[in-house]
């Protein structure tokens, strides 16, 4: 914990001219409006891999993002990065991820793996499974990294595809549940990008759902996990 | 960022012709692409949207053409596409709008690739191009691939009888001029230490052919005067090929007729000889002595011992990847070969002495029209004129016993005795010209059930062995009499529309009981019978299936890749067919065993595919039918 303090606190983030200015770009960019129908937005999905599931002690690995465009998944407008580390992360969760020790070292520096994120989301709502995790990793790395804090606008699967069906909603808790359910094919788990990517179909089938409820743009789908979090806070 | 579709990849490393495609160009399509989501019942492509814009792929789930009934020969009609197929090829490539409704059955995921990319990747790939422009040709073609690629095991030891000829010639012919004389000839044979001469003009023609064993039979034992010219003594106009001509064509035509020597000739020049040796480096067993030891044979056993072997022979060329229309033509030789052997032994043995002349023996159904496999029922019948002072009763008294001698030997050979007693020692088979004719008139005029069925087993007929006249006299006069009745062939055009091929709505095949199709029943009977309703109709007196669809097409103003794409699909269900029989042999089972049946689960993904696309193929040829007869 002291070590985290001391990393959290004790250094000063330093851009060069480039990053800077590649940064302030960003902010400048004006948010999508949540009203606009989703069959004619910009979306991105995003999934991530740590160093460990400890939001505070681990750190981020890589990103994996996919921009859905007008209700369709772009195959060539995906993004991954893999963010150089200080210190090899154990064992056991290269296994897990594939990302080997040279890999994890040799990886993009933080600061340009995040703003090459940040250049690709643009100011696109972010959707993930299980938000909690996947939006404290990064806005702790932007935040070490460029020293910015990351506030965005996030759709959570995790409670949308339980509001929309209800009658799956106990059974299913993860991320696999669902994709199985709906018989998506994930040919690489524990990549960011392909997990990202099964995530977006989820979100494709989620959307379908909601416009059969007559639930048309982004608005009404954060209104539905609204709900459906208040309602797993009470039962 | 290539990293990025390594999952992609994985599945169009997995589909054809994805994975054909060079990588650089298939990285280039997947940028290009968009994944879209469609729920169950959704309309993905319709005619209402216009120009078709986009190409699809299935990623997951299922996606169902609806039938445009008023549009039956378009290519787009009648489908059921399921993971990994693409479509809607035929509307992007005329730059039109589909021709049906295509909706998803299930929750479906399709790659898309808008229509501009599209028609770039056409620049690009040339397996993209061919796939998309010859379809069902392509797919055949890489499905021939991996069948040899699974017998290599079984034949490794075995160079391809495929090979062209060129590639076996081993030295240039050793050739003399007509007048050389035969002293001459023979010294230089021996001194250069060949088997054969062959003699050649000025500009290089082949005129004849001296080979070793002539010498004994035309040289020594007459003792001719060698200084004759040896053109007087040579075997004239030898059977000659084109170099690129296969090696199994010329081992084919060895058997046939029986020489050891086949020419190489190139624009009328001699260019090559190619002897039975150096195809017998090539196989086990030589065609040409399969065919001297069927002609040859004495008794059953000899002729069982043949029938093995053409077994295994068709096993290897199988192997090789000899295409199914060839391997059906050296089957239904060789049977031939075989039955008349086993019908002349017979007749002598019964000492029917100056009857044979009067006889005619056929064959009917499938072997009537070449499409014999490996295990074929035997479907047989007799022709037979009257002789001074004899009655049709007085013949079939003489006649039964024999046949049936006949019938129990080609059932010793592999050929088991007919169910249904088609079979010409059975006494409603067995008669003279004229009661056929009766037979057939009654069975054109009645229309029953059962003379619709009859119909479809001896309107096949062919003559094996005698006389082959009678044959051809009832086959002018069916001709005749069948075209001119159209009430009938509208009975027979219905009848055939009950057997449909087995596409499901649901899933890619409806199977029975077993989870099994039946490739004769469901697969080939439809090309059979509307293949005889076509060439009954046009008065094409062919019997086989291609030649009747061939002959047919003009006649009946049918597009003649139509046509082939018919033959394609038939060829194709006809070699899962003999797969299937063969690796039943290879199982063990016994010619009796040997089923039709098969699992559509157990095929390699790509066979299913194709299989699909051949009842597909079916159902128009049906569809076509339907629309002649209006059914």
């Amino acid at each position: 914990m002291r070590n985290w303090l001391k990393r959290y606190l004790g250094k000063r983030v330093e851009l060069n001219d480039q990053q800077a200015l590649s940064l302030a770009a960003w902010h400048k960019l004006s948010a999508v409006a949540t009203s606009q129908s989703c069959k004619a937005s910009r979306y991105v999905v995003v999934d991530v891999e740590t160093s460990g599931l400890n939001l505070w002690e681990d750190r981020l690995l890589s990103i994996g993002a996919i921009a859905v465009v007008n209700g369709k998944i772009s195959l060539g407008e995906s993004f991954y990065v893999e963010l150089q580390q200080p210190v090899v992360s154990n064992k056991e969760n290269i296994l897990l991820h594939g990302i080997s020790g040279g890999a994890q070292t040799s990886g993009v520096p933080a600061a340009d793996a995040l703003l090459a994120f940040l250049d690709f989301l643009q100011k696109a709502p972010l959707i993930a499974f299980h938000v909690t995790f996947d939006q404290t990793m990064i806005q702790r790395a932007i935040s070490q990294a460029l020293g910015t804090s990351f506030k965005h606008v996030w759709l959570d699967l995790a409670y949308l595809m339980p509001a929309l069906n209800p009658e799956l909603a106990s059974k299913y808790r993860s991320l696999d549940d669902w994709v199985t359910h709906f018989k998506i094919r994930n040919d690489a788990r524990h990549n960011a990008l392909a997990d990202a990517m099964v995530t977006a179909q989820l979100f494709q089938v989620g959307c379908a759902q909601a416009g059969k409820k007559n639930i048309k743009n982004f608005a009404g789908l954060l209104d539905l996990e609204k709900a459906q979090r208040w309602v797993n806070s009470v039962s | 960022m290539s990293n990025v579709h390594s999952s992609q990849l994985v599945f169009f490393a997995a589909h054809a012709p994805f994975d054909r495609m060079e990588p650089a160009h298939l990285l280039w399509m997947i940028e290009r692409m968009q994944l879209g989501y469609y729920a169950k019942g959704e309309v993905v492509v319709s005619p209402e949207q216009g120009v078709a814009q986009r190409f699809l792929v299935i990623k997951q789930g299922m996606v169902q053409g609806e039938q445009n009934v008023a549009d039956a020969s378009d290519a787009d009609t009648w489908l059921e596409l399921s993971v990994g197929e693409c479509f809607p090829l035929g509307a992007l490539l005329a730059h039109r709008p589909v021709a049906s409704v295509y909706r998803s059955v299930v929750d479906t995921f399709c790659y898309e690739l808008p229509l501009t990319a599209f028609h770039e990747l056409l620049g690009l790939s040339a397996p993209f191009r061919d796939f998309c422009t010859r379809r069902i040709a392509n797919l055949l073609e890489h499905s021939k691939q991996v069948i040899q690629a699974q017998y290599t095991q079984s034949s490794s030891e075995q160079q391809s009888l495929t090979s062209p000829l060129s590639t076996l010639i081993r030295r240039a012919p050793v050739t003399c001029s007509p007048q050389t004389s035969v002293r001459e000839v023979l010294e230089r044979m021996h001194e250069l230490r060949v088997g054969s001469m062959v003699a050649v003009d000025e500009d290089g023609r082949p005129l004849g052919i001296l080979t070793l064993p002539d010498v004994l039979e035309r040289i020594a034992l007459p003792q001719i005067d060698l200084d004759q010219p040896v053109i007087s003594i040579m075997t004239a106009q030898p059977t000659s090929l084109p170099p690129q001509a296969m090696a199994y064509e010329a081992a084919l035509s060895m058997a046939k007729q029986g020489f050891r020597h086949v020419l190489v000739v190139e624009n009328e020049k001699l260019v090559g000889l190619v002897t039975e040796k150096d195809l017998f480096a090539l196989q086990r067993v030589g065609l040409r002595q399969i065919g001297q030891a069927i002609r040859h044979a004495a008794d059953i056993s000899a002729l069982q011992h043949s029938a093995a072997d053409i077994r295994r022979m068709a096993h290897n060329m199988m192997a090789q990847g000899v295409s199914t229309e060839q391997l059906t033509q050296f089957i239904s030789t060789f049977n031939d070969l075989l039955c008349a052997r086993v019908v002349e032994l017979e007749y002598s043995a019964s000492q029917l002495g100056q009857l044979t002349p009067h006889l005619c023996w056929m064959a009917l159904g499938s072997e009537g029209r070449f499409e014999q496999t490996l295990s074929t029922d035997q479907d047989n019948a007799l022709i037979f004129t009257l002789p001074e002072g004899m009655t049709a009763a007085g013949m079939r008294e003489i006649l039964l016993p024999v046949a049936r001698r006949i019938n129990e030997k080609l059932a010793l050979c592999g050929f088991p005795l007919c169910k249904g007693n088609v079979m010409a020692s059975n006494p409603q088979w067995c008669l003279s010209l004229d009661e056929w004719k009766r037979t057939f008139s009654n069975w054109i005029s009645n229309g029953t059930p059962e003379a619709l069925l009859h119909s479809s087993i001896f309107f096949d007929f062919r003559a094996v062995y005698g006389t082959e006249a009678l044959a051809d006299e009832l086959r002018l006069w069916l001709a005749r009499v069948a075209s001119e009745n159209t009430r009938f062939l509208h009975q027979m055009a219905e009848n055939a529309m009950a057997m449909r091929p087995p596409l499901g709505m649901m899933r890619d095949f409806v199977v029975g009981k077993e989870n099994t199709l039946d490739l004769k029943l469901n697969g080939i009977t439809p090309f059979v019978d509307a293949a005889r309703i076509f060439s009954l109709a046009a008065g094409v007196t062919h019997t086989s299936t291609i030649e009747r669809l061939r002959g047919s097409a003009a006649k009946l103003k049918i597009h003649a890749s139509e046509v082939d794409a018919w033959i394609d699909a038939l060829l194709f269900i006809q070699v899962l067919r003999m797969r299937h029989h063969d690796e039943g042999k290879a199982k063990g089972l016994s010619d009796e065993d040997l089923d039709n049946k098969i699992d559509p689960e157990q095929l390699h993904e790509l066979d299913r595919r194709i299989l699909k696309e051949a009842f597909r193929q079916a159902r128009k040829l049906q569809a076509r039918l339907a629309q002649e007869y209006h059914l």
